[in-house]
């Protein structure tokens, strides 16, 4: 599974840990790292993820449906799970303030095997780290 | 002329450095069924 999701683009370090199952990404500076084909590319290894937490910078938009969404690149952004975290940067949307936040990305829903790959992921917001 | 290059340059990178710092900074999975 290391080197497997050590292949995957945008992917400069895997560290993995037998005894909790963890396992810790360094993406490269390139940006051209994704979660979904890391999700993918996990399964394909022959393991269940039973969830993805990511820590991101990037800045907070509004998407046409009126979703805040994080923009990390403007082709690379994540819909934000509404709660209480989320409201408190409903004022930084459209802004030019850079934040960092860390966010569950991914839970396996319970009696699914396999992630719904059409399904887009949502950010549920655990943190906000940082505001610039 | 030398102020006025050096303004706009600040302002530049009023827009650059932000943009330039979004990334993904790190992934952590939880798994299962790894032996």
């Amino acid at each position: 599974m290391k080197q497997h999701l050590g292949r995957q683009s945008g992917v400069q370090n895997v560290e993995v840990s037998l005894i909790d199952g963890k396992v810790e990404i360094t993406p490269k500076e390139d940006g051209q790292i994704d979660p979904a084909q890391l999700l993918a590319a996990t399964y394909d290894s022959g393991v269940t993820v039973a969830e993805m937490d990511l820590t991101a910078q990037g800045k907070i938009v509004k998407d046409s449906s009126g979703n805040l969404v994080l923009q990390i690149e403007p082709n690379r952004t994540f819909v934000l799970e509404p709660n209480e975290l989320s409201k408190g940067l409903e004022s930084l949307a459209g802004s030019q303030a850079v934040v960092t936040i860390r966010g569950q990305l991914y839970k396996k829903p319970a009696g699914k095997k396999k992630p719904d790959a059409s399904a887009r992921l949502k950010l549920v917001l655990l943190e906000v780290q940082k505001r610039q | 002329m030398i102020r006025k290059k050096l303004a706009l340059l600040a302002l530049l990178g009023l827009f650059v450095v932000p943009a330039a710092q979004a990334q993904i900074k790190h992934i952590e999975m939880r798994v299962e069924g790894m032996t």
